[in-house]
């Protein structure tokens, strides 16, 4: 207690020291900048997910392929969620001589919970809208062309007369990509009654939930640990879609590494400050050694006075962090509709806790080392030095950044890949800047003597040359990330679906159509056009054994045996399709092969040179396992879980599928094709694609706007970095002001010294930041191809260069203003 | 030295004032005096009396309130900053009480720091010269830390003197010395005085060493008197 009280005073009457308002300033830059982030990341990751909520209508659900049992519905109603239920299944619609099979989802009236039902009347008004009514279905466009109706007339849809009411335009579900047949909405009420829903139907119910994120967790929670009904799966906004899925765990590692690279670059502002903290206590440290006091009660002293700065400065981080989310997010909220408006405060809590670990992660070390300096040091500045060849206590800070690193990064790659880049940037840097600074001590005096004047400066503080340079590669790379290649990232992910992504699907296209209906296509504008043949089958049997008979960990495994299977077949391997293990098919191969996705692979537990036997049309297909695909199901392409070769698989009984790209408002071209070629099924995805674009745009959004966020916080807290050793210069230019020194020479050598920092600083992070994006690019964003360009980088690097001498000229500006007289005073 | 040379610095009516936080405050009042080529001149006074505030002015580091300054010709009040410092680079060397040697760099970096700031190719053999000169040749490696108060202030007298000033301020040079390392440092102080023709101004509360220089004066609550 008595020890607190000592280090509150120390505290009081050293508070107008620079480096101890550095440290304060760059926690509170710390706590803001992560708090900041942290926040906005929570926020918009609930924006994600609700975007994603209104993709399946709800905030979470289950599904199985029979009822689904009451007490789901029940223990969502305890925790005050809302429920709706829905009911999908195949149902073939008569309307007078025509008949269309529907891909129909029975609704209540409640439906949807979340996002939009959009639907157009007879006066092609849109209106937005619940579940149809009693008696009434809603058509999407496709179904009302192939059954020939109107708004307002009637369809049989199991046996029962439904009046349409509206068009289809837009459902929370966009569908999914290839839908096998037009889509109809009608109530579950009908369904019931029709007994589409009844034992022996192919429906899959499904029951969605939405209201507060607590209760939403919670019944999630209970959801995990209660059993599924057989076949029955949770659906949850994370695994709806796995092209959203896609996007939003691109979106979830950006935030996060924006976060991370602020944390660590206040790491190097407190690691500087304190360490300059260190240096200006050695004295006072050995004058109290002297004294009798114990070291023990030094390092208590010196603990208690950065705990008595920790605190305020971390909670004012707190205050800041919430007041700037808060504005920020009054800004930011357009992006994301439907976001609860209360702050979360945990997030800043939690960086507050993060900062303090980062302080004292970087500063307690030379803290330590300061409360061993001896008590004969008092006589002689000199015995306080103490030359340690390796010092462990210096894994402490790098200890801090990676569990930093660990802990907010999320995923083992993008730990490692950010802390071997950064690493290699601060070996690289502080060996670059060793090796200037050698050249600079053995180079003969010449050249201008502002020149000499800032080598000798920067060679005569070595050691915070080095810390300064390697500091200040470690910030800039981290800006470097965030400034060039993260935007480089984000257009690639947006330039994955281009505006001529293929956005028309054609399925059931026989053999003898091929030609003509490729002209008809290309006579109407359609271009990119894509056939892939496709037979459809079931799965029978593994390695000769029936399939009824194995088990199976996977309970999906048992679900995708009853289903029918789309099986295809190429010659070489499709786009965004890898072959993991084995080979792709070779020529004309003696028995049939087949090539599996791994979502197959671990699903059945497949191996290599295993045969699977296959039911197509009226024949059986047995082929061997030859390779194992990775594909890359957010590339909006036609892919399969299964590929055949084609020697074998030509074979088989097929038709074709289609995809091409049409430009908007051909609706009437395309029916009347639809008309021309009855057997066929047109599908838009134009809905679908539509919503990852947007998706897409909005976090682009938001990612832009935390980014310039934390630049900010970069920015700051290196110069706090950089003015760690102004004490040091305002006694260095005082002198050499008094030894006759003008004050622009002593700007001009000021200039040099940071410019040449700057240099070294900016060379080693265009590197960092061009390998570290390259791989991240690779590893965690998934971008094929992608290369952060190197001019850029270049130009960045010597834009650093110039700000770093800039903001070290800002920061010494003073400094040679400082009155020689102060010499003569002693200050 | 000889005292009958053309003054190198004169001082005419003199006044230093600031405002303080009780207002203001006169440090020197109506100070005049004039300092020979080549001479010793000492400016003894208690503490607080303005010794450091006059050195100050005499050196061109600070202007006076009121009156004027020439050192070796040039009216110091009205030159600004800049044109103040060229004439220090050029005329002015310094030894102050607390050394003032920068700590990062070695005994011969520091004597090469005036050579350095002319732009002076052969600044590394001039600071070794130096050195020598003030018996440090040995320790010319060595940073500051490493060097006892007496060498740390033989090594300040060499830079002062390295650049060939034409008049050198000295403030309390031994105030921080034992008297024996003290004597040590003045005689070398005075020797090179004499052989370098240099002017030597020096502040001190010291009389002993006072009594050295070739003329006195005492300050005495800002105003300059004969030393009694």
């Amino acid at each position: 207690m008595k020890i607190l009280l000592l280090a509150l005073r120390s505290l009081r009457r050293e508070w107008r020291l620079p480096e101890l308002r550095t440290l304060a300033a760059s926690l509170v830059l710390a706590v803001v900048a992560l708090g900041v982030v942290a926040t906005l990341t929570a926020r918009m990751e609930h924006g994600v997910l609700a975007s994603a909520a209104e993709l399946i209508g709800g905030d979470l659900g289950v599904s199985a392929p029979q009822n689904i049992p009451d007490a789901f519905a029940t223990a969502g109603r305890e925790r005050g969620l809302a429920a709706t239920h829905t009911a999908s299944f195949p149902s073939v619609a008569f309307a007078q001589q025509q008949s269309q099979l529907l891909d129909v989802l029975a609704v209540d009236a409640t439906y949807p919970l979340r996002g939009t039902l959009l639907i157009g009347d007879a006066n092609r008004r849109q209106i937005v809208s619940h579940g149809p009514g009693a008696g009434t279905v809603l058509l999407d466009h496709r179904a009302l062309v192939a059954l020939n109706r109107r708004i307002g007339d009637i369809v049989q849809v199991g046996g029962r007369d439904l009046r349409i009411a509206g068009e289809l335009l837009q459902e929370p579900d966009g569908g999914e990509l290839v839908a096998m047949a037009p889509r109809a909405l009608m109530s579950l009420g009908d369904a019931e009654q029709a007994g589409l829903l009844g034992v022996g139907s192919r429906a899959r119910h499904t029951l969605l939930l939405a209201g507060e994120p607590a209760a939403v967790q919670s019944w999630r929670a209970w959801a995990k640990s209660t059993a599924l009904p057989q076949g029955g799966e949770l659906i949850t906004p994370e695994q709806t879609q796995e092209r959203m899925r896609s996007a939003f765990d691109r979106a979830g590692a950006f935030l996060r590494l924006t976060a991370l690279l602020s944390a660590l670059l206040s790491g190097v502002a407190i690691a500087l400050a304190s360490q300059h903290y260190a240096r200006r206590k050695t004295s006072e440290v050995s004058l109290l050694r002297a004294l009798g006091t114990s070291r023990g009660r030094v390092l208590g002293l010196l603990l208690g006075t950065l705990g008595g700065l920790a605190l305020p400065a971390a909670l004012l981080g707190i205050v800041l962090a919430l007041a700037l989310s808060q504005g920020a997010w009054m800004f930011a909220s357009q992006l994301f509709v439907g976001v609860p408006t209360v702050l979360p405060i945990l997030p800043s809590l939690a960086a507050a806790g993060m900062g303090i670990a980062v302080l004292v992660g970087f500063a307690l070390p030379p803290l330590v080392r300061l409360a061993d300096v001896p008590p004969v040091a008092v006589f002689r500045a000199s015995m306080a030095r103490r030359i340690r060849r390796f010092d462990a206590l210096y894994l402490i800070p790098a200890i801090v950044a990676l569990g930093l690193i660990w802990s907010l990064s999320g995923s083992a790659t993008l730990a490692g890949i950010l802390a071997a880049s950064l690493l290699g940037v601060a070996v690289v840097a502080a060996l670059l800047a060793a090796l200037l600074l050698w050249i600079a001590r053995r180079v003969t005096p010449g050249g201008h003597p502002a020149l000499r004047l800032g080598m000798a400066a920067l060679a005569r503080r070595r050691g915070l040359s080095i810390v300064q340079a390697t500091a200040l590669s470690l910030g800039l790379t981290a800006l470097l990330l965030l400034a060039i290649v993260a935007p480089s990232l984000l257009d690639g992910w947006r330039q994955e679906l281009p505006s001529d992504t293929p956005n028309w699907f054609v399925l059931n296209l026989q053999d003898d159509q091929r030609a003509d209906f490729t002209q008809a296509l290309a006579r109407i504008g359609a271009n990119q056009l894509n056939m892939m043949p496709l037979a459809v089958g079931k799965l029978t049997a593994i390695n000769g054994q029936p399939i009824d008979h194995m088990t199976f960990k996977d309970e999906r495994a048992k679900d995708w045996s009853d289903r029918q299977l789309r099986l295809s077949w190429a010659d070489a391997l499709p786009p965004s399709n890898t072959v993991i293990a084995g080979h792709w098919f070779t020529p004309n191969p003696p028995q049939a092969e087949v090539s599996v996705d791994t979502m197959w692979r671990d699903m059945y537990a497949l191996k290599l040179g295993d045969t699977m036997r296959f039911d197509v049309g009226e024949g059986q297909l047995d082929a061997r396992v030859t390779s194992f695909r990775k594909v890359d199901w957010s590339s909006f392409r036609v892919n399969f879980f299964l590929m055949m070769d084609p020697t074998h698989a030509n074979a088989l009984p097929h038709t074709w599928l289609s995809s091409f790209y049409m430009p908007r408002g051909n609706a009437e071209a395309l029916a009347k094709l639809s008309r021309a070629y009855p057997n066929l099924s047109l599908v838009d995805v134009d809905a679908l694609l539509d919503r990852v674009r947007e998706i897409v745009q909005r976090v682009t959004g938001a990612v832009r706007w935390v980014l310039g966020f934390s630049l900010l916080a970069g920015a700051l807290v290196l110069a706090a970095a950089l003015a760690t050793s102004g004490q040091e210069r305002r006694h260095e230019a005082a002198l050499l002001r008094t030894l006759g020194a003008r004050r622009g020479l002593l700007r001009v050598a000021a200039a040099c010294e940071f410019a040449l920092l700057g240099l070294i600083a900016g060379i080693t992070a265009a590197l960092g930041a061009m390998v570290g994006g390259w791989w991240l690019g690779r590893s965690v964003f998934h971008l094929k191809d992608f290369v952060p360009h190197a001019l850029p980088l270049a130009l960045a690097a010597l834009l650093a260069a110039i700000v770093v001498m800039l903001l070290g000229l800002a920061g010494t500006r003073k400094v040679t203003h400082t009155p020689p007289m102060r010499l003569l005073r002693a200050e | 030295m000889s005292g009958g040379s053309r003054p190198v610095l004169e001082v005419r009516d003199v006044s230093k004032s600031v405002n303080g936080p009780e207002g203001r405050l006169d440090i020197l009042s109506d100070v005049t005096m004039q300092v020979n080529t080549g001479e010793s001149f000492a400016i003894v006074g208690a503490s607080g009396s303005g010794k450091t505030t006059l050195l100050g002015l005499l050196a061109g580091l600070d202007t006076p309130t009121h009156g004027s300054i020439q050192l070796d010709g040039h009216a110091l009040e009205k030159l600004d900053e800049e044109a103040r410092a060229d004439l220090r680079r050029r005329l002015v060397g310094f030894v102050f009480q607390s050394f003032h040697l920068l700590p990062a760099l070695t005994a011969e970096q520091n004597v090469m720091l005036p050579l350095e700031l002319e732009g002076n190719p052969a600044a590394r053999e001039r600071a070794r010269e130096a050195l020598e000169a003030v018996g440090l040749s040995a320790r010319r490696k060595h940073y500051p830390a490493q060097l006892s108060g007496g060498e740390q202030q033989r090594v300040a007298i060499a830079r002062a003197f390295v650049h060939g000033p034409r008049v050198l301020f000295a403030d309390e040079p031994t105030g921080n010395l034992d008297r024996r390392t003290g004597r040590h440092v003045c005689d070398l102080l005075f020797a090179l005085n004499r052989d370098h023709a240099t002017t030597l101004v020096l502040v001190t509360h010291d009389l002993q060493l006072a009594e050295r220089c070739v003329r006195s004066v005492e300050l005495q609550e800002g105003r300059l008197e004969p030393l009694a």
